[in-house]
């Protein structure tokens, strides 16, 4: 059973990952060793927030000492800040290009420091904002999920909605649930979950519907159809086979690393890249749940947790997991799952890098909207 | 012309737009300079928060721009801080929506209420009063967030408007109002604490910043006390933003043991706005049942557990849990319960 801690600086809380519950004193997990090594990691490492320049150091330092507490074989690490400030900070082409250069130093030195076999993937390109499509008045219910850009679901719509939508001059395309089921013949989906029609916003335009967040992105993701990949373990021509490399990478004796800078596309990408396809015809991935669980189980997760799906029924009301976001159980085959030695994780995405590698021991931000409410342990197994 | 929707009483000129630029006065009038213009989303009641109405609903929660507050760490300056004529240049959203729009997207969403909690209501009552008429013909109650620095006459409009306020009872002393929020004097928002506790079902937040409002714990607490011990009262750990951003956080175990003493005085006193806190679970005063089981994964993340009550009353001693609404999260939200059950006890 899954332990979390959270760390609210000089405040510490041990929880049940599952049920959210205080874990009592005498619990065993309590008193395991590597619940007080990951104590202490989190102690020295108090959070700068997902907008402070600090914040991918935050990273770097956090994986580090997890390495070299745990000796694992396998280090995942998300590098998120870029995102998190691109997409909200104005900034100038030289203030992007130093944040960019700093990323990708702050990469080097946690390969340079680990000696790590490195697996380095960005999930895609940020591109200026042009415009919004706004879908609140629409008569059925428009939902863009997880801060989506592309993908807006639509939900109980009307036919006066779906000619109105199709009108649009920036919605690029309407795609009905069944030709999107088909298109994904071999992903597990509850189709009941997944949105009547998705709506597809051309590059540079996003949907405003309900729960879209109140600050306004200056840059959203633009088309992610390839991603850059830079890996000395083979090829990989896919998102889905870059699992397989990590794994073979490590049968082959290698202590490695997979690392994901996150709104970092061929354009930005500052270290040796192939480019990987991340396309199933017109769907690409967005940096979210889809492309992370894809990442790690090397199978399609579109349905998983559907773009545009409607989330407030299933978030409302109490439920499993109350610190893993929307996710409502363990992804099966996560890469930590099915890794036969020990893995760690570490990354400056919210309640998210626990969830999708699945790592032995998992350490993140906890930020909610921007806000900085500290750090976040996770020890899946105690080993 | 005097602008007499809050303390500040700005002189008004079609021009001249006063401390929270949302008003101006118009052919001896003083007018909204931006009717109908929302931000809006859903959200649960615990995350506002209110721990005590509606327990559980999914809420239509709105705002609007401007605030006559200048708080030093605000953690909502982008939009309550923001130049409201910027409209959506300020890098925020912000719709235009009639009355009758907004409520239909509540009915849409399955909210069970409107509440009012971007920035200060005081700075749109005129709006405010247009949307309770359409509000009140679909059957569903409005709640608001407020700094309660309203004039008296608008104080008396906010309780007409709304059914249940959490009234922010930032600090004790007319000096640190003085030094951190912008305004000179506490009393306004003392007098309308008590009026409007008399009038509807009031909650109170109170952000602690150590070292600076931590000492007046006590008094507010007896000030509390004295209009109603059983005024839910939450303690926000805050996470300073705006001016005060490098301030150090509050140290959790140290504003808790200061909080002890007020649990004496009051009946429902809650230490949160972190993610974890242990101090989110509504105890039946009587018996000490936990009646109502949250979880708090802070910045306007709580959720509610369960719901124990039975009829709003503790299921083992029967005492009566205050509470303004009935727990039903969603659907079947004809009955505006809370709205009859304040005004019959004011
Ligand atoms: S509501 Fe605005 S304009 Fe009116 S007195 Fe207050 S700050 Fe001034």
């Amino acid at each position: 059973m899954s332990l979390a801690i959270v760390d609210a600086r000089e405040w510490q809380n041990l929880l049940d990952l599952r049920t959210g519950k205080k874990v009592k004193d005498d619990d065993p997990r309590v008193q395991a060793p590597q619940t007080a090594t990951l104590r202490d990691v989190l102690r020295r490492h108090p959070y700068p927030g997902d907008s402070d320049p600090r914040s991918n150091r935050w990273v770097t330092d956090s994986a580090l000492d997890l390495v070299a507490a745990y000796e694992p074989q396998l280090a995942c690490v998300v590098y998120g800040h870029q995102y998190f400030a691109g997409r909200y900070t104005p900034m100038t082409d030289v203030q992007r290009k130093g944040m960019m250069e700093e990323l990708f130093a702050e990469i080097d030195r946690f390969v340079a420091r680990s000696g790590y076999e490195p697996v380095v993937v960005g999930t895609g390109d940020m591109v200026p904002l042009e415009g919004e499509i706004d879908l609140g008045k629409l008569e059925g219910l428009a939902i863009s999920s997880h801060w989506s850009a592309r993908y807006a679901g639509l939900h109980r719509a009307t036919p006066r909605d779906l000619d109105h939508v199709r009108s649009l001059a920036k919605v690029e395309r309407v795609v009905g649930r069944d030709e999107w089921l088909a298109a994904f013949p071999d992903a597990e989906a509850v189709p009941a979950r997944v949105p009547e029609h998705l709506l597809l916003a051309e590059e540079g335009w996003t949907f405003v519907t309900t729960g879209t967040p109140m600050r306004r992105p200056v840059r959203v993701p633009g088309r992610g159809f390839r991603i850059p990949l830079s890996t000395r373990l083979g090829a990989a021509p896919s998102l889905l086979d870059i699992r397989g490399l990590v794994l073979s990478g490590a049968a082959a004796g290698k202590k490695v690393a997979l690392i994901v800078a996150e709104g970092v596309g061929m354009n930005d990408f500052l270290l040796p890249f192939t480019p990987c396809a991340n396309q199933t015809g017109w769907h690409y991935y967005e940096p979210g749940d889809g492309f992370y669980l894809t990442l790690s189980t090397g199978r399609h997760q579109v349905f998983a947790y559907p773009s545009g799906y409607n989330y407030l029924d299933e978030t409302d009301e109490k439920k499993d997991l109350p610190f893993s976001g929307y996710f409502l159980d363990f992804p099966a085959h996560a890469l930590g799952d099915d890794f036969p030695g020990k893995s760690v994780a570490a990354g400056n995405h919210s309640m998210f890098v626990h969830m999708v590698f699945g790592a032995d021991v998992c350490m993140e931000c906890f930020a909610r909207n921007l806000y900085n409410q500290g750090g976040f342990g996770v020890i899946h197994r105690f080993r | 012309m005097e602008c007499t929707y809050c303390e500040w009483r700005c002189k008004l000129g079609e021009e001249s737009f006063g401390v929270c630029r949302m008003y101006h006065a118009v052919g001896g009038k003083v007018v909204e300079r931006f009717p109908d213009r929302w931000s809006y989303t859903s959200s649960r009641m615990e995350a506002l928060p209110f721990y005590h109405a509606w327990p559980g609903a999914r809420t239509l929660t709105i705002g609007t721009r401007g605030c006559n507050f200048n708080c030093r760490y605000c953690s909502n300056a982008y939009v309550a801080l923001a130049d409201p004529a910027a409209g959506a240049d300020d890098g925020t959203h912000i719709h235009a929506m009639t009355p009758e729009e907004l409520v239909a997207m509540a009915l849409k969403l399955d909210c069970r209420n409107i509440v009012f909690n971007v920035n200060e209501p005081t700075v749109s009552i005129p709006g405010l009063l247009r949307l309770r008429e359409e509000a009140t013909r679909a059957g569903l109650p409005m709640g608001c967030l407020t700094n309660a620095y309203g004039t008296e006459e608008s104080t008396e409009a906010l309780a007409g408007i709304f059914d249940f306020l959490n009234v922010g009872l930032k600090g004790f002393t007319s000096s640190f109002y003085g030094e951190y929020i912008g305004v000179r004097d506490v009393g306004p928002i003392l007098r309308n604490l008590r009026t409007l506790a008399r009038r509807r079902h009031v909650e109170v937040t109170t952000p602690v910043i150590q070292g600076v409002n931590d000492g007046d714990l006590d008094d507010m607490a007896d000030y509390l006390a004295g209009i109603d011990p059983e005024i839910p009262w939450h303690v926000f750990r805050l996470l300073p933003e705006y001016e005060m951003k490098d301030h150090a956080y509050p140290s959790i175990d140290a504003i808790s043991r200061k909080l002890e003493a007020a649990r004496k005085k009051l009946r429902y006193v809650y230490f949160h706005n972190f993610v974890g806190s242990e101090w989110v679970n509504t105890v039946c005063p009587e018996c000490g049942m936990e009646v109502v089981e949250r979880l708090s994964l802070g910045c306007g993340g709580d959720k509610l557990e369960g719901f124990h009550c039975t009829g709003n009353r503790c299921p083992r001693c029967g005492r009566a849990i205050r509470m303004c609404g009935e727990y039903a999260p969603t659907a079947d939200r004809a009955t505006a319960a809370c709205a009859a059950e304040s005004e019959a006890t004011a």
